[in-house]
């Protein structure tokens, strides 16, 4: 039996992650969060619930598509999801910049399918073609319609989310059979930060913890705009904005499934970019990893965004050090596939790439599997010294679980590789293309698919083009 | 007596100093259109040189708009007719948004570049907008999105200023929109940042 040792990095001392929780409760309870201008949370609603807070033990269950898909937190950690809602994509036959419409949704739809570094599919683009009033199942409707594994995003009003909440009950056969098993994840960021909630979307959050359905909030505090510019000054901040979110959602429904959430970044102060693919938000998610393990919540979020505008070596390295950062701190979900220029645009190039990213984060996390069989003392006795271990049956038993093995990186000589000179996007995108000759799509029912389109007449077709 | 103490305590941040310098440039009897374009705008001129080559960063920028402004409140009673006559400019997040940064940024330079500026604030619905601007004779509705959601309703936004019948013109900006989705929306102007908006303001009101 292997035993496996937790990779784990501290990056607060145990003091400051109480010193920190303790400071953010301070916050709460002085200045309350600002949820549209009126409706202020009460001092004494927050006391009490800042303290049952860490003795929740909660565990998020995520959504469910078909069963082999079922996603669960903390079991499944760590937990890649794609990045959500960029208004554009890069043609992946022109390379130009354009907006997305509800087919690149189809067509991300069936990439995502195949990448299985990808646990849950958070709709990567808005959708330009969608019919005025229907901004929401526009995009739903192509994802649930192509995508095999569970589906993420959020709705900008209530009478969206509604849509999108029927969308789901005529897929899973009505409302009661939808509950039992959502296979919607719902996302928001109810949280402006410093200290105030959105309307909408707080409202969002409320009805759908009301309804008892999977939803979960981002706080992105930006420092030096938003929250203070120290490290621990926006720790602290954004730790206390999640407690507030915290407190609502278990005032409305105690015990209710929590992610913590928080996407702490440091404005690049020279422009006032946002800047999601500093070191700094890898160092503030692995903070706030400590902090959500401090009061026992699964924890993650957008972490391995990249500032780049095209899929280069800035793109890998800014993606790579921040999710090996939160991985070895603990987080449990990284929203981190496929987005370029701080969210604005989805590259299938780059979602190839954090797939990879994503294996190998998840074998990183599988850790090294210690095991008296796994010293192997007995077969290094055997071969001894100078032998070799190449052509032993142990090697051969044990070569395809142990390693990861690349389909992005090259191992190639020299010589080998100068008759293709690719580049890492290149053979990216001989694998979209791989992937997209042999893509057969996946769709509803007929009788299901002819009920969702005469509940929304002139809806989009939520078709695979490529 | 020059205007020398009030550009350098701008250049300093220093709010305290600025005010304090233009009384003493007042009383001394230096005219006061000189304070204001040698004193006052002639430091914000180099603190815009200075940003665009790097050297100061935003907060920087800022802190000296706020150094401006608390000169120009001094100033303001004796200056003869308008406040520089630069136009005035209606500015919000469009509704639904909360965002508010870069539309504060925006805000602060087109104040510190002359303009007259009304800010509505965040989640402004569009009838606030023309509504304002009717009643200002605002020459300019600067609209702000930071939500890739938000972006519809700043289509919506533009079409309702153009319905109105108002001669006023539309600029838009926020993360998510660029230039492109300015022309789409049929918006009279795009600016990708805050200085940016502040040329594109004053060509606007030249055009």
């Amino acid at each position: 039996m292997a035993v496996l040792l937790p990779l784990r990095f501290r990056i607060l001392h145990l003091m400051s992650t109480k010193d920190t929780g303790v400071t953010s409760a301070e916050i709460m309870q002085e200045l309350g969060s600002d949820y549209g201008k009126e409706k202020q949370f009460k001092k004494k609603a927050m006391e009490g619930h800042l303290i049952s807070m860490r003795a929740l033990g909660l565990i998020e269950v995520e959504t469910v598509n078909i069963d082999d898909y079922d996603i669960v937190l903390p079991d499944n950690r760590p937990v890649v999801i794609t990045g959500s809602s960029a208004p554009n994509i890069i043609d992946p036959k022109t390379g130009e910049d354009r907006r997305a419409t509800s087919s690149d949704i189809a067509n991300i739809a069936n990439l995502i399918n195949e990448l299985d570094g990808f646990d849950v599919f958070s709709i990567s683009t808005l959708a330009q073609d969608a019919p005025k009033g229907q901004i929401s199942v526009s995009r739903f409707y192509p994802a649930l319609k192509n995508c095999k594994k569970p589906v993420r995003s959020n709705t900008p009003t209530i009478k969206d989310l509604e849509d999108v909440l029927e969308l789901g009950a005529i897929i899973a056969g009505g409302k009661e059979a939808y509950k039992e098993r959502p296979f919607i994840n719902h996302h928001y960021c109810p949280v402006v930060s410093p200290l105030t909630m959105d309307v909408d979307s707080t409202d969002a959050v409320i009805y759908l913890t009301e309804k008892g359905l999977p939803v979960y909030g981002t706080i992105v505090p930006n420092a030096g705009m938003t929250s203070p510019m120290t490290m621990t000054g926006t720790l602290v901040l954004g730790n206390a904005e999640f407690l507030a979110l915290s407190t609502l959602i278990q005032l409305i429904r105690p015990g209710a499934p929590m992610i913590y959430a928080v996407l702490s970044t440091v404005a690049d102060l020279r422009t006032g970019n946002y800047a999601p693919g500093a070191v700094e938000t890898g160092m503030l998610q692995m903070a706030h990893s400590q902090m959500a393990r401090f009061y026992g919540v699964p924890s993650g979020g957008y972490i391995g965004l990249t500032n780049s505008q095209i899929n280069d070596a800035q793109c890998g390295y800014e993606t790579g050090i921040n999710t090996t950062g939160a991985l070895l701190a603990g987080s449990d979900m990284f929203n981190m596939g496929g987005l370029l220029g701080s969210l604005m645009a989805f590259d299938y190039s780059k979602a190839v790439i954090d797939n990879e990213i994503a294996l190998m984060l998840k074998r990183m996390k599988r850790g090294m599997e210690f095991s008296e069989e796994n010293l192997c003392l007995d077969l290094i006795h055997e071969v001894g010294p100078g032998g070799t271990y190449l052509d032993l049956k142990h090697t051969q038993k044990n070569m395809r679980k142990m390693a990861f093995y690349p389909k992005v990186a090259t191992r190639e000589m020299r010589k080998k590789w100068e008759a293709s000179r690719s580049t890492a996007e290149e053979r990216a995108f001989e694998q979209v293309n791989k992937i997209f000759e042999n893509s057969v799509q996946k769709t509803f029912p007929a009788e299901i698919d002819e009920k969702i389109r005469s509940n929304f007449p002139g809806l989009v077709k939520g078709d695979m083009v490529w | 007596m020059s205007t020398q103490a009030i550009y350098d305590a701008i250049m300093e941040f220093e709010d305290d100093d600025v005010v304090e310098a233009v009384k003493e440039a007042i009383e001394a009897g230096v005219d006061p259109q000189i304070i204001l374009n040698e004193g006052l705008i002639g430091a914000m001129d180099e603190v815009g040189r200075l940003f665009s080559i790097g050297d100061l960063y935003v907060p920087e920028m800022l802190m000296a708009a706020n150094a401006m402004k608390a000169g120009m409140q001094v100033i303001k009673p004796y200056l003869k007719g308008d406040d520089g006559g630069k136009g005035l400019v209606v500015i919000g997040t469009v509704e639904g948004d909360l965002h508010d940064i870069g539309k504060n940024l925006v805000s602060m330079m087109m104040e510190s570049a002359g303009f007259e500026v009304i800010d509505l604030g965040i989640d402004v619905p569009a009838d606030k907008f023309i509504e304002t601007a009717k009643t200002n004779n605002a020459g300019i509705i600067c609209l702000s999105a930071l939500l890739t959601t938000t972006m519809t309703t700043m289509g919506e936004t533009v079409d309702a200023i153009k319905k109105s019948g108002l001669g006023v013109k539309t600029m838009v900006g926020g993360a998510p929109v660029t230039e492109e989705f300015a022309k789409e929306i049929g918006a009279d102007g795009f600016a990708e940042d805050a200085g940016e908006a502040v040329v594109f303001a004053r060509n606007l009101l030249a055009s």
